[in-house]
């Protein structure tokens, strides 16, 4: 039985826990290319990140932001689109490949996409927009309208995520109460609200429990969309670590947020977890 | 000569006792159904002798051999099981062939084997199909199959017709008593159907919260039930119980309950006065239990309201109403004009009153 | 009348609302494909002209750096798909066929580390490849590559077993197997449909994996991924080059999506 998990557990072992061990160590240092002595010097690496406006105001804010906004918008288009989907429609496979691309396209690819598109000289959509007479926006120089496009990206990736799962999700539920609700003549919004969604509850929440802890770690998009920029308007957590550990190639302040981060991810994970666990317990 | 022998077998989970020492012994050829309600240990027991499960305490011999610490692919059984666990990835062939590749049989003499199974199972056409392409009848008989071509010194049935419909169950039923006619194999079946019980059974042990609480023959077991869970577990409509008093009347014994009183024939009396019990359970089949009057020298008749009528095509069965139960009786003419709530008078077969401790629920005897 | 006109209006609507959809997912991947078939003048213009060339193509595939890129991103993801999946199979067979302490300590461990932000260890991973001088190499990249899999994988490989009736193990262990030719012969052909699933998206995902490719790699062993990004955030105005790049690297997502869309349904239901 050891036998079975042991070269799991080994790899494991050596390329995610002692790496987080030596993280852990690097964060209580002073570890930059400028000072190769590495001194230790205790929590301050961690009180500089809590104290830095930027991981504060503008970092941890992104990051919730983008995880509560993707997660939600999401979950929403992949329910809409899931149930558009169980119905039968002209076209429906040609729709269910289409909606499969942001799934198997790089996030990379993803992001270049979007960054063409929108490029504020020549982007097809921007062109576009001007066409219509829609004020011109610069979509990747300001905060906002680039933060916005980080979000949009992201729901473009994982609406069809929640669409596949969902979808699947409704093709398994049993035909009786859908029956005995036509027969109560339930309009078709009656009968979403009060008999798919407490039947879809658990496949909901273990897809918002998993894309949750996956948002907090978004880092393609960004860092190809944006860079974090402008000014370091639209970084999230991991473009923080990033940029404090290779661009400003202080390893010791990165391995602190890099750890900061991992604890807020264990406990937001470990409060999931336990809601999870009491609303499946409720659903049963 | 293969015996299989049980002694004191038990099986725990941590604290939790599911089998509290079963002993049983099932000489060569026999074939054993364990029966009882789900929860009875009587799976576990199947699987303890499988080798599917670790056996807690006690010890199990096949063939004179004690095989407790044997894997189970060296007990030399061979196994159904409720859901067939046909492999799915195999072709019947496959499936039937796997147990003797795994013996490293030659090929010529597996199928030889297998046609053999085939043959007999009627399974020819369907060599080359896959399990998931057959009906639950069939992916049943080539679990059969599967079990014949090994030659095994023990056949296992685990619940095996209780995945089927009613009509395909009492098919295979009959399927399973003539092969065993043709392939007599000590047997051990396990099944929570009393009909399988009684039809297949050479021997029948029925089994109650991981205790054994009889063995006997089907008639045995149904004419002299050890206890009133066995009387009630097997029977269809369930025996009736009533608790009555026991008093002496004019040197007779007489069962009395709320306007009921009945007599005891005098070799039964007998016996209950050796028990010294007043307080007991009477237990009545509904098929010994008669409409109208009895003959002269009967005195066991008494009165009640209809409560329902079940029309059976071939017989009727009528619950009714007295000494503070639903008394159901049997077996009456399908034909007999019975209305609900009419008062109506019966008897009983005085030969087939069971009595039961009222506290033990042993029966008296 | 009336509720024939509601009809085709809904109808209408439903029609549009469907095409929308085809666009929003279609469209950029379009665009993507157009800019790569343009001259370079006419990329920027992508209204105006229809001019059509593959110069784009031949001139990317020319770059060393490139071809060199997308062969390792190749051995790469074909190299971590055999060694996660072995790996990790045996360990969601434990996770579904036993219980203990064991079972139930394995199992807290790869929820707990399935939560770590892939940062949090990539980072200091840099500092362990690097002292190890395995930095920019292949066995530095495809060691992690099978690590971040190791928590998911089982998780999903413990559903696959858990969909199998142990039964039919049970059967072969009555049949003369082994416990480990129970599940060698029994229980890992039927466990194949889902494993093959897994086995392509674990490929792409691979393929496609950015951050570790960035971190844990520089010019000697360049990944498909950041060489992309290279294009586009230090010389960020070849978009013609860039999108032929890019549409070369999307070449597998391509064809997944169209020939093996049942695998990655599948893949994703788990």
């Amino acid at each position: 039985m050891l036998l079975l998990i042991a070269p799991a557990a080994v790899v494991l072992v050596c390329f995610q826990i002692i790496p987080i061990l030596v993280g852990m160590n690097a964060s209580f240092r002073d570890w930059s290319l400028v000072n190769p002595l590495k001194t230790w010097v205790g929590l301050s690496q961690y009180v500089a990140v809590f104290t830095d406006p930027v991981f504060l105001k503008i970092v941890l804010p992104n990051t919730f932001i983008l995880m509560v906004s993707s997660v939600s918008v999401s979950l929403v288009l992949g329910l809409g689109l899931a149930s558009l989907l169980n119905k039968s429609f002209f076209g429906r496979p040609l729709v269910r490949t289409v909606i499969l691309l942001p799934l198997t396209i790089a996030p990379v690819i993803t992001a270049t996409m979007i960054r063409w598109s929108f490029n504020d000289q020549f982007g097809v959509i921007t062109t576009f927009l001007a066409y219509l007479g829609l004020p011109e926006v610069a979509w990747l120089s300001d905060r906002w309208p680039s933060f916005t496009l980080v979000i949009l990206t992201d729901i473009w990736i994982w609406a069809p995520w929640f669409t596949i799962i969902l979808l699947a999700a409704l093709q398994g539920l049993p035909p009786e109460q859908f029956e005995a609700a036509k027969i109560d003549a339930a309009t078709p919004w009656r009968t979403f609200i009060h008999v798919t969604l407490p039947m879809l509850r658990p496949v909901i929440t273990v897809c918002v429990l998993i894309r949750s802890i996956d948002a907090f770690r978004t880092f393609d998009q960004v860092y190809i969309l944006t860079g974090g920029g402008p000014a370091r308007s639209t970084e999230v957590f991991s473009v923080y670590v990033y940029v404090q550990a290779f661009v400003n190639l202080d390893f010791g302040r990165g391995a602190a947020a890099a750890g900061a981060g991992a604890i807020i991810m264990l406990l937001v994970g470990v409060g999931l977890y336990r809601l999870v666990n009491r609303t499946m317990v409720r659903s049963r | 000569m293969t015996e299989v022998i049980l002694r004191d077998v038990a099986k725990k989970y941590g604290q939790l006792s599911v089998v509290h020492g079963v002993s049983l012994t099932i000489p060569d050829g026999e074939f054993v159904v364990l029966v009882g309600p789900s929860g009875c240990g009587k799976s576990t027991t199947l699987r303890m002798i499988a080798g599917l499960e670790s056996i807690s305490s006690g010890t199990i011999s096949i063939g004179g051999k004690i095989v407790n610490d044997l894997p189970p692919k060296d007990r030399d059984i061979a196994m159904v099981f409720q859901n067939y666990a046909l492999y799915q990835q195999m072709t019947v062939y496959d499936n039937l062939a796997f147990g003797l590749r795994n013996r490293k049989v030659p090929e010529d003499e597996i199928r030889k084997e297998v046609a053999r199974a085939t043959q007999m199972l009627g399974l020819e056409p369907l060599l080359t199909r896959k399990p998931f392409q057959l009906s639950g009848g069939q992916q049943q008989r080539v679990a059969f199959g599967r079990c014949i071509v090994r030659h095994p010194q023990v056949f296992l049935f685990d619940e095996p017709l209780s995945n089927l419909d009613a009509k395909l169950r009492a098919q295979m039923r009959l399927e399973i008593k003539s092969l065993r006619e043709r392939v007599p194999t000590t047997s051990v079946y396990v099944t929570h159907d009393q009909v399988e019980a009684m039809t297949l059974g050479d021997r029948v042990v029925v089994m109650k919260d991981g205790w054994i609480q009889q063995v006997g023959t089907p008639l045995e077991i149904y004419n002299q039930p050890a206890n009133r869970f066995v009387a009630s577990f097997i029977g269809s409509p369930a025996m009736n119980f009533i608790d009555v008093d026991l008093v002496e009347e004019q040197g007779r014994l007489r069962a009395k309950a709320r306007d009921f009183s009945i007599r005891i024939s005098d070799q039964t009396a007998a016996l209950l006065r050796n028990c010294k019990a007043t307080s007991v359970t009477l237990g009545v089949r509904p098929e010994s239990i008669h409409l109208g009057s009895p003959p002269a020298d009967i005195d066991t008749a008494f009165t009640g309201d209809v409560a329902v009528t079940e029309q059976l095509g071939a017989e009727l069965v009528v619950g009714v109403n007295a000494a503070g139960a639903t008394i159901m009786a049997s077996r009456i003419a399908p034909d007999t004009p019975i209305a609900v709530h009419e008062n109506v008078s019966m008897w009983m077969n005085p030969k087939s009153l069971h009595f039961f401790d009222a506290k033990t629920e042993a029966a008296l005897r | 009348m009336i509720g024939m006109l509601a009809a085709a209006f809904r109808r209408g609507v439903f029609s549009i609302g469907i095409l929308a959809i085809f666009v929003l997912f279609v469209g950029p991947v379009a665009i993507l494909v157009l800019t790569s078939v343009r001259p370079a003048s006419g990329a920027y213009y992508i209204w105006r002209g229809t001019a059509f060339t593959l110069h784009n193509f031949v001139d990317v595939m020319q770059q060393s750096q490139v071809v060199k890129a997308m062969f390792n991103s190749f051995v790469l993801s074909s190299l971590a798909t055999i060694f996660s999946l072995g790996i990790t199979v045996g360990s969601g067979y434990m996770l579904s066929r036993f219980s203990g302490w064991i079972q139930r300590s394995w199992f807290a461990t790869i929820y707990i580390f399935r939560t770590v932000p892939y940062i949090s260890w990539v980072l200091p991973l840099y500092l362990v490849n690097t002292r190890l001088g395995i930095y920019d190499t292949y066995i530095g990249l495809l060691l992690p590559h099978i690590a971040v899999h190791v928590c998911f994988f089982s998780w999903l490989m413990k559903g696959f077993f858990d969909g199998i009736n142990p039964s039919m193990e049970h059967a072969a262990l009555i049949d003369g197997c082994t416990r480990w030719g129970a599940f060698y012969r029994v229980a890992l052909p039927s466990a194949m449909p889902g494993i093959a699933a897994l086995a392509i998206l674990c490929w792409l995902s691979t393929w496609n994996e950015f951050l570790f490719a960035l971190i844990l790699t520089g010019q000697r062993t360049p990944m498909i991924t950041s060489t992309m990004a290279q294009f586009v955030t230090e010389t960020g105005t070849e978009w013609n080059l860039m999108s032929a790049t890019a549409v070369i690297a999307m070449l597998p997502a391509l064809l997944v999506t169209i020939f093996g869309q049942k695998y990655v349904i599948r893949g994703l239901r788990m």
